[in-house]
């Protein structure tokens, strides 16, 4: 595993949101195939992370450097940042009333099918795709036809964002608070919906407050974001102990740039 | 006074008809008119310098113009070519309860109801209604009788050919329970100035479904409207497509005549280039329980400028009136203008009224969330604008008008400048 060359390799990154320093020193390192976790309490950097990565307007990276697959990331405008394989599952996905799901989706996929030398796909083609993905997911295919997230439920939506990595195919997948707002049921399906895309060529960032998600989604890895950075380290495990001992402890083991304020 | 009106009232005062009682009445009050400019209110952003230097003239010759074919839908077809009704594109048997007829040509109790009626809902203030009162020349009388649900739509075409005047005037009436649609449409080459006016009565629990299509461009001059009297439990629906040009103004009048009368419009309009567009939409409630559901919205590019004023007008007696306006606009460059005025004047004291006007670029966030999956900025930009106007054509009744406009509206995105 050691051998194998890293998927995303996040050095030294620090950035910041409207002036204010919230990513200061992160460093990760993500292979092929690895799904990594990473949790934090609130107002860590968590979502912040996500932004930063998928190129947000307004998230500034003011040091570090991050590669995806050896490509500069971060030269790279949002949506270039998605064609090159990089999906950002959102925690609150935006409702897009007159734009529908069918239109977009096909759009999302065509832009990378364009960026990867190829004809845009068919009508006809895309919707069997379409429709297979929303059975894959649990959502009515009449879904396809309503606006952008409009009127969807909190799990309406997180199974619409995993219906476009379905069909999207990224090769890193960020998937922010994907648990938050879901019952037990939805919670599942989104698991399972995830479980199903995990391949030795596709890696998933699991971004989370509660270890409950990890009980259905088994990371590789568990770090702890805690003051902009990555505190501890570890398998699956310390999830569990984060889970018996809450996020307090950090309070004793303070990241040194958070002395200075 | 400007010479174009000086000119227009002469020309009228040559016409002897049996609208003659009516022509005088409006010729009465345009001598009494002042032309408006900047310092009158319901003209104050629409400068009508375009009329003033208008050459467009009245053309007398036989014109052959057909209105353009809408797939899927089969209509009553009611042309205008030039300001002149042609009978010849009119069907040969119409429905059963269904009459269309040039004024003049009516029985003498018929005639004499047409012209009790005509512009009676049509308010005064409007100074180009008056010029069509006094020169449509040709007035075509639609009835529908009581209890009628006519299928296909009645299309009013009006057609012109270059550097043409018309001036078109369609009286439509509704018989109690009855069922019509109606679209209105101008299709012009340039040049030319048109008024178009339409006067519809909607009897108690008749249903009216309407479209006004304004998408003339460039160098034509289109004034018109459209003015609804609604009786008890009467309904209308009307949906407005426009684009700009030198000069294009619609006036609408809807007035709740009598109790539980329940009005939709919804407005759309994408402006780009130097063009003006001005939608004055006034609803009186007159009568109680009645309710009315107002959505506007508009994009406008380059140095377009937009006018919208609504007012919603609550009387006294209008006690249970729901009424809600919405104003929505997107603004493309730096330099397009919009000039919304929502206005609400409430006079009873039982009603639940909501009005409101935004003038915003586009909503960042959706723009981000389209780039995160790889759309890139300029196509999310056009998906969003027109996802925007979508959701307004997505609410129109008749499917075969909604897919014939929104390619138009979809081509019309892909001409407007995205910065």
């Amino acid at each position: 595993m050691s051998n194998t060359k890293s998927l995303l390799t996040i050095k030294d990154l620090h950035a910041s949101v409207e002036e204010k320093q919230i990513i200061k020193g992160l460093s990760l390192d993500v292979k092929p195939g690895e799904v990594h976790a990473i949790m934090g309490p609130n107002g860590a950097g968590k979502s912040t992370l996500g932004y930063v990565l998928s190129g947000r307007d307004g998230y500034h990276v003011e040091s570090g450097s991050v590669a995806l697959d050896g490509d500069d990331l971060l030269a790279m405008e949002t949506e270039e940042r998605a064609r090159a394989g990089l999906f950002l599952a959102f925690q609150y996905p935006v409702e897009i009333p007159g734009v529908s799901n069918l239109e977009f989706l096909k759009a999302a996929v065509d832009a990378q099918r364009q960026a990867r030398g190829e004809d845009p796909v068919t009508s006809a083609d895309f919707l069997k795709e379409a429709k297979a993905a929303c059975k894959q997911v649990n959502l009515p295919v009449a879904f396809l036809k309503r606006g952008v997230n409009e009127g969807f439920s909190g799990g309406e939506k997180k199974r619409n964002e995993l219906m476009q990595m379905l069909l999207l195919k990224p090769k890193l997948c960020i998937l922010d608070e994907t648990d938050s707002g879901l019952d037990i049921d939805a919670l599942q399906v989104v698991a399972e919906g995830v479980n199903s895309q995990r391949s030795d060529d596709r890696s998933f960032i699991v971004v989370t407050h509660y270890q409950r998600l990890l009980d259905y989604i088994k990371p590789d890895f568990v770090h702890v974001l805690s003051g902009g950075k990555i505190v501890k380290s570890g398998d699956a495990s310390l999830a569990l102990e984060l889970e018996a001992q809450g996020y307090a402890w950090l309070q004793n083991e303070p990241a040194e740039d958070e002395l200075e304020g | 006074m400007s010479e174009w009106l000086e000119s227009a009232i002469a020309r009228a005062q040559g016409i002897n008809d049996w609208l003659a009682p009516k022509r005088a009445d409006a010729l009465d009050l345009l001598a009494n008119s002042q032309w408006p400019t900047r310092k009158t209110e319901a003209w104050r952003y629409t400068p009508l310098r375009p009329v003033e230097r208008s050459q467009a003239k009245v053309l007398t010759d036989e014109v052959n113009l057909e209105p353009i074919a809408i797939a899927d839908l089969s209509a009553i077809e009611l042309v205008f070519v030039n300001g002149k009704f042609d009978p010849s594109q009119l069907a040969k048997t119409l429905p059963d309860g269904v009459s269309i007829a040039l004024g003049r040509d009516l029985d003498s109790a018929k005639q004499t109801d047409a012209l009790n009626a005509f512009s009676t809902i049509k308010p005064q203030r409007h100074l180009f209604g008056l010029v069509n009162d006094a020169l449509a020349q040709d007035v075509v009388i639609v009835t529908v009788a009581e209890g009628v649900e006519v299928a296909e739509p009645i299309r009013i075409s009006s057609l012109l050919s270059q550097s043409a005047e018309s001036h078109t005037r369609v009286q439509v009436s509704l018989g109690a329970g009855a069922r019509l649609t109606v679209i209105e449409d101008v299709q012009a080459q340039g040049e030319s100035l048109n008024t178009a006016f339409v006067e519809y009565n909607v009897a108690a629990k008749a249903y009216l479904e309407h479209y006004r299509f304004a998408l003339q461009t460039g160098t034509n001059v289109a004034i018109g409207g459209s003015h609804f009297n609604l009786h008890d439990h009467a309904k209308m629906h009307s949906s407005i497509v426009a684009f700009g040009s030198d000069l294009s103004r619609l006036d609408t009048d809807i007035i709740h005549a009598g109790e539980y009368a329940d009005a939709k419009l919804n407005a759309m309009y994408l402006l780009d280039n130097k063009e003006l567009f001005d939608l004055h939409a006034t609803v009186e409630h007159a009568m109680a329980n009645g309710t009315t559901q107002e959505n506007v919205r508009g994009i406008v590019a380059d140095r377009a400028r937009a006018v919208f004023n609504g007012r919603i007008h609550i009387h006294r007696d209008a006690q249970k009136t729901s009424a809600e306006l919405n104003n929505r606009n997107l603004l493309m460059s730096d330099k397009a203008e919009i000039n919304t005025k929502p206005e609400l004047e409430i006079y009873a004291d039982d009603v639940k009224c909501a009005h409101g006007a935004t003038v915003a670029e586009i909503d960042k966030q959706a723009l981000y969330y389209l780039e995160t999956r790889g759309i890139s900025r300029s196509k999310a930009q056009v998906m969003l604008n027109f996802g925007f106007i979508n959701e307004l054509i997505d609410l129109m009744p008749n499917a075969a008008l909604a897919e014939w406009v929104r390619p138009i509206i979809r081509e019309r995105f892909a001409q407007m400048d995205v910065e």
